[in-house]
C-alpha cells in the first residue's frame, strides 16, 4: 500500500462527514459554520483545548492500535472495553494495595505493568477459548466486557473501595504511582509520550519483523499460512495477548495519568470508539494517531459546540457516526471485499 | 432421430479451449456413459446440454428443437434444502396454491416418490437422509417435473457400496421406462454394469461414440488417454541414491495404505484421476491432515511442497511477491539471512526477491501483491519459494495445472533439474503427459492406494487401465 493512498480515504471520509453534518445542523436550525467552528475551536482552539484532545486521544490510540493488530490477523477483538477496565483495575490494585508505600521508581512501573499483563490475560482468555474450543472471539470478547465491568463494580464496592467508604470508588493513587504531567502543562501527562512512540513500534512490528509477517499472513489466509509452517492458532493467541496488553496499558495509564482513582464506567466507550479509530485508520498503525485525534477532538469539542451554537452535544455522536459511516465507505480495508 | 443431439460444440473460457468439436447423441431408453480425463470437457459439455453454458459454436437440439428443456442435472452434492422435509423439497419451487395442508403435501410427495420406487419417509428432514437417499429424492423430484434426460455427474463418488447398487438399480428401471440417462463416472465396473453406449472426450473433442458392448477396460483406457505418442519431454536419467522419503502404510481419511520409497535424485510420478487420494496425500505431507496409521519418514529433510491449490494453500494472495517468498522462513521466529533475531532485514529481502524474479523469470515486481500475478507467474513464485529451502525432498502436486505451454515447460524442466541435482522429487499429477514426461518410476493413485507400474509396462494404456482400477494385478 502506498502511504499517500492510506491517508487519502480517511481524510475524504472525515471531510464528507463534516459536510453532511453541516447540512443536518442547518436543517436543525443551527448555523452550521458556527457550530462546527465551535466544535473545532473546542478541540484545538487554545492550549487547554489541545491538551484535552490529546489526553482523550491517548487511550483511543493505544486500544485502536491493538484493534488494528488483531483485525490484521483476522481476529475480531471487540473486547477493548473490558481489557481497558481490567487494566485499570489491576493498576489500581497494585498502586493502592500491593505497592502502596513503594517509591515512584517502583510503584509506577509496577502499576503500569500490572495493567498491561491483566489486559493481555483478559484477552488471552478469548484466545484460549477460540483455539481450544472453537468459540468465536467476537462473542467471547463482547461477553468478557460485561464480566470486566461487573468485576470493577464489585472491586469499588468491596476490596478496593476507598477507606472512608463514602463513594463506590478506590482510594486516590499515591503520588508515587501517578504519571507526572508534562512540563508546563496542566492536563497532558507523560504517558502521552508513548502515544507518539507506540505507532512507530507497532508499524515496525507489523512490517519489519518475522512476527508481523506471520500475523499478516494468518489474517489474509490461514490455510496458506499453515502450509508455510505458520500456526494460525499460535498467532491467534499471540495477537490477542498483544492487543489486550495495549488496551490494559491504556486502562492503567488512565488511572495513573488522568483520573487518579478507579470507579465504575471509567473511560466507558473507549473500547468501542477504538474500533472506529482502527477502521478509519485502515488498520494502519501510523494512521491510528491522526484517526484517534479525530475522534478525541469530536469528544473534546462537543461541549464548546453545545455552549456557543446551542446544539445539543448528542449532535457530536451523530457526527462520529457519520465519520465511521463514510470511513467504511471510503476506506474499507481492501481484503474485506476480497 | 435421437432425443438429444449436441453437434460439434466449441467453447473457450479465457485462455482455455474447453470444447473443440464435442458431440453427444442420446437415444430414449438408454444409459450413456461419458468418459474422459480430468479437464477433457465432460462438465462443460453437460453444462451446455443443461443450458448453463452457451457454446461459442455448434448445434444443440432436444427433440429437434434448439432448446434445452426437460433436462435434469444431479450433482455429486445434494441440492436439497437440508432444513426442509423431503415432501417440502419435492414441491419446492413448483407453482401451486399458496397454502398446502401438510397431509396433502405428504400424500403428493409420497405418490411422487413411490412412482419412482424411492422409499423415503416424506416427513423426514432432508438433512437426516443418507447421501444416496438424497440423490434418489432429487431424481424423483426431477422426474416429477417432466425431465426426460437425466445427467448424473460422478454420482457414486460419494456413495457407500450398498447405495451405489440402489442408485444403479433405479437407473436401470428408469431406462426401461424410456428415460435417457447420461452417467459421468470413472468407475469402470459401474459403466459396464449399466451403460449401453459410451462417448469418450479427449481435450474437448469427442474421439469415440459407440456401443459399449465388446469394449474391455484396456480399450476404454486407451480411448480415454489417446494413442501412445512419444512424449515431448523425457524423464531425467539419474542414478538413484539413498532413500530420502519413505511412506509406510499411510492411512488417513482418503488414504488406504500408501507405500512408497523415494530415493535421492529420483523422480517418481503418481498418476490417477482426481479424488483418488491426491488431496489427502498432499495434506498429510504438508502436515495438516492427521494420520490414522503409518509413518512419513523424512530421511533427507527438509521437505518442500508445491501445493495443487496455489491460490488457497500455496500463496497468500494479499501479501507481496517478496513476502510470500520468505513466509516459511518467518515461521518459528525467523531464519537467517532474511530474518535476524526476529527482525526482517529489508536489504536481504530485496536481494532474495530480485534473485528469485531473475532466476525464474517471474514477471512481477517484489512489492506487487501476488493476487495481481498470472497463474504461471504465481506458480514460478511457488517453485522459487520451495527451492529456497534447499529441499532434500520436493513434492509437486499438479504443478502445471492451468499454466500455458511456456510456463509448463519451465516448471517441468526445473523439476528434472532438481532430480539431477540430487533432490528426491515426487510429482502427483492427473495429467498423463506430465507423468510420462517426468516419472522415472510411475505409479497410479487409485482409491487411496498406489498401483505401481512394472518397469516394462510404461504405456498410456497400462496407466489408463490402472486409473480406472482395472488390472490392479
Amino acid at each position: 500500500m502506498k502511504r499517500a493512498r492510506v491517508f487519502a480515504g480517511p481524510i475524504a471520509a472525515t471531510a464528507v462527514a463534516f459536510v453532511v453534518a453541516g447540512v443536518w445542523l442547518a436543517l436543525l436550525g443551527a448555523d452550521p459554520l458556527r457550530a462546527l467552528g465551535a466544535l473545532v475551536g473546542g478541540a484545538f482552539g487554545d492550549s487547554l483545548a489541545l491538551e484535552t484532545t490529546a489526553v482523550r486521544a491517548g487511550p483511543l490510540l493505544l486500544v485502536g492500535l491493538g484493534v488494528a493488530l488483531s483485525f490484521r490477523c483476522g481476529i475480531w477483538n471487540i473486547g477493548g472495553e473490558g481489557q481497558v477496565a481490567v487494566g485499570a483495575l489491576a493498576a489500581t490494585a497494585v498502586a493502592t494495595r500491593v505497592a502502596a508505600g513503594a517509591p515512584g521508581l517502583v510503584a509506577l512501573p509496577l502499576a503500569l505493568l500490572a495493567g498491561t499483563v491483566a489486559g493481555a490475560l483478559w484477552a488471552g482468555i478469548a484466545g484460549v477459548l477460540k483455539v481450544g474450543r472453537g468459540v468465536s472471539e467476537v462473542l467471547s470478547t463482547i461477553l468478557l466486557n460485561f464480566i470486566a465491568a461487573l468485576l470493577v463494580a464489585w472491586a469499588v464496592h468491596g476490596p478496593l473501595q476507598e477507606a472512608s467508604g463514602a463513594y463506590p470508588q478506590s482510594d486516590a493513587l499515591p503520588a508515587a504511582a501517578r504519571l507526572a504531567l508534562l512540563p508546563d502543562l496542566h492536563l497532558a501527562h507523560s504517558g502521552l509520550v508513548l502515544a507518539v512512540l507506540l505507532p512507530l513500534a507497532i508499524w515496525a512490528l507489523l512490517f519489519r519483523t518475522a512476527a508481523g509477517l506471520r500475523l499478516r499472513a494468518v489474517g489474509a489466509s490461514p490455510e496458506a499460512a499453515r502450509y508455510a509452517a505458520v500456526s494460525p492458532e499460535l498467532e491467534t493467541v499471540r495477537v490477542l495477548l498483544l492487543s489486550g496488553a495495549l488496551a490494559g496499558l491504556a486502562g492503567a495509564i488512565e488511572v495513573c495519568g488522568v483520573t487518579g482513582r478507579l470507579f465504575e464506567n471509567l473511560a466507558a466507550g473507549t473500547g468501542f470508539t477504538a474500533i472506529a479509530v482502527a477502521l478509519l485508520a485502515r488498520l494502519h498503525p501510523l494512521g491510528v494517531l491522526p484517526s484517534a485525534l479525530v475522534f478525541a477532538a469530536l469528544a473534546a469539542g462537543s461541549g464548546a459546540m453545545q455552549r456557543s451554537a446551542a446544539v445539543p452535544s448528542v449532535a457530536v455522536q451523530v457526527i462520529e457516526a457519520l465519520v465511521i459511516f463514510f470511513s467504511v465507505g471510503f476506506a474499507l480495508p481492501r481484503r474485506e471485499s476480497a | 432421430m435421437p432425443l438429444v443431439a449436441l453437434r460439434d460444440l466449441h467453447k473457450r473460457f479465457g485462455a482455455t479451449q474447453a470444447l473443440r468439436g464435442a458431440s453427444l447423441e442420446l437415444e430414449p431408453g438408454s444409459i450413456h456413459a461419458l468418459l474422459g480425463e480430468n479437464g477433457a470437457g465432460k462438465t462443460t459439455l453437460v453444462r451446455a446440454l443443461y443450458g448453463q453454458v452457451a457454446p461459442d459454436s455448434g448445434e444443440i437440439a432436444v427433440d429437434g428443437k434448439p432448446v434445452a428443456i426437460g433436462i435434469a442435472l444431479v450433482h455429486q452434492h445434494s441440492m436439497l434444502v437440508p432444513a426442509l422435509s423431503v415432501a417440502e423439497n419435492v414441491v419446492l419451487g413448483e407453482r401451486g396454491s399458496a397454502f398446502l395442508p401438510r397431509a396433502r403435501l405428504h400424500a403428493e410427495a409420497a405418490a411422487v416418490l413411490g412412482r419412482h420406487g424411492v422409499a423415503v419417509e416424506p416427513g423426514a428432514l432432508a438433512e437426516s437422509l443418507a447421501v444416496g437417499e438424497m440423490q434418489r429424492v432429487e431424481i424423483a423430484r426431477a422426474l416429477a417435473r417432466g425431465a426426460r434426460v437425466l445427467v448424473l455427474d460422478e454420482p457414486t463418488a460419494v456413495l457407500a457400496p450398498s447405495e451405489v447398487s440402489a442408485l444403479l438399480q433405479l437407473l436401470v428401471e428408469l431406462r426401461a421406462r424410456g428415460m435417457s440417462i447420461v452417467l459421468i463416472s470413472h468407475k469402470l465396473e459401474e459403466i459396464t454394469a449399466v451403460c449401453d453406449r459410451v462417448t469418450v472426450l479427449r481435450a474437448g473433442e469427442t474421439v469415440a461414440s459407440r456401443p459399449l458392448a465388446g469394449l474391455d477396460a484396456a480399450q476404454l483406457g486407451r480411448l480415454m488417454v489417446g494413442d501412445a505418442l512419444p512424449p515431448p519431454g523425457r524423464p531425467p536419467e539419474t542414478e538413484p541414491g539413498p532413500v530420502a522419503l519413505r511412506l509406510a502404510g499411510l492411512r488417513a481419511e482418503g488414504l488406504a495404505g500408501i507405500e512408497l520409497e523415494l530415493r535421492a535424485g529420483e523422480l517418481v510420478a503418481l498418476a490417477g484421476i482426481d479424488g483418488n487420494g491426491q488431496r489427502p496425500l498432499e495434506e498429510v505431507l504438508a502436515g495438516v491432515r492427521p494420520l490414522d496409521a503409518g509413518r512419513v519418514e523424512l530421511l533427507r529433510p527438509p521437505l518442500a511442497l508445491l501445493s495443487a491449490d496455489r491460490q488457497r494453500t500455496g500463496l497468500v494472495l494479499d501479501l507481496s511477491v517478496a513476502e510470500n517468498l520468505v513466509l516459511p522462513e518467518a515461521a518459528h521466529g525467523g531464519m537467517p539471512p532474511v530474518f535476524h533475531g526476529g527482525a526482517l532485514r529489508s536489504a536481504e529481502l530485496a536481494r532474495a526477491a530480485d534473485e528469485a524474479i531473475a532466476r525464474f523469470a517471474i514477471r512481477a515486481a517484489p512489492d506487487d501483491p501476488v493476487r495481481t500475478l498470472s497463474g504461471g507467474n504465481q506458480q514460478k513464485l511457488c517453485v522459487a519459494r520451495a527451492l529456497r529451502a534447499r529441499p532434500g525432498v520436493l513434492v509437486a502436486v499438479n504443478p502445471t495445472r492451468g499454466l500455458d505451454v511456456g510456463a509448463t515447460a519451465a516448471v517441468r524442466d526445473e523439476l528434472r533439474a532438481q532430480a539431477r541435482a540430487g533432490t528426491a522429487v515426487l510429482v502427483v499429477s492427473t495429467e498423463l503427459d506430465e507423468v510420462l514426461e517426468l516419472g522415472q518410476r510411475i505409479a497410479v493413485l487409485f482409491r487411496g492406494v498406489l498401483l505401481e507400474l512394472p518397469a516394462g509396462e510404461r504405456s498410456r494404456e497400462a496407466i489408463g487401465r490402472r486409473m480406472l482400477g482395472a488390472a490392479a494385478a
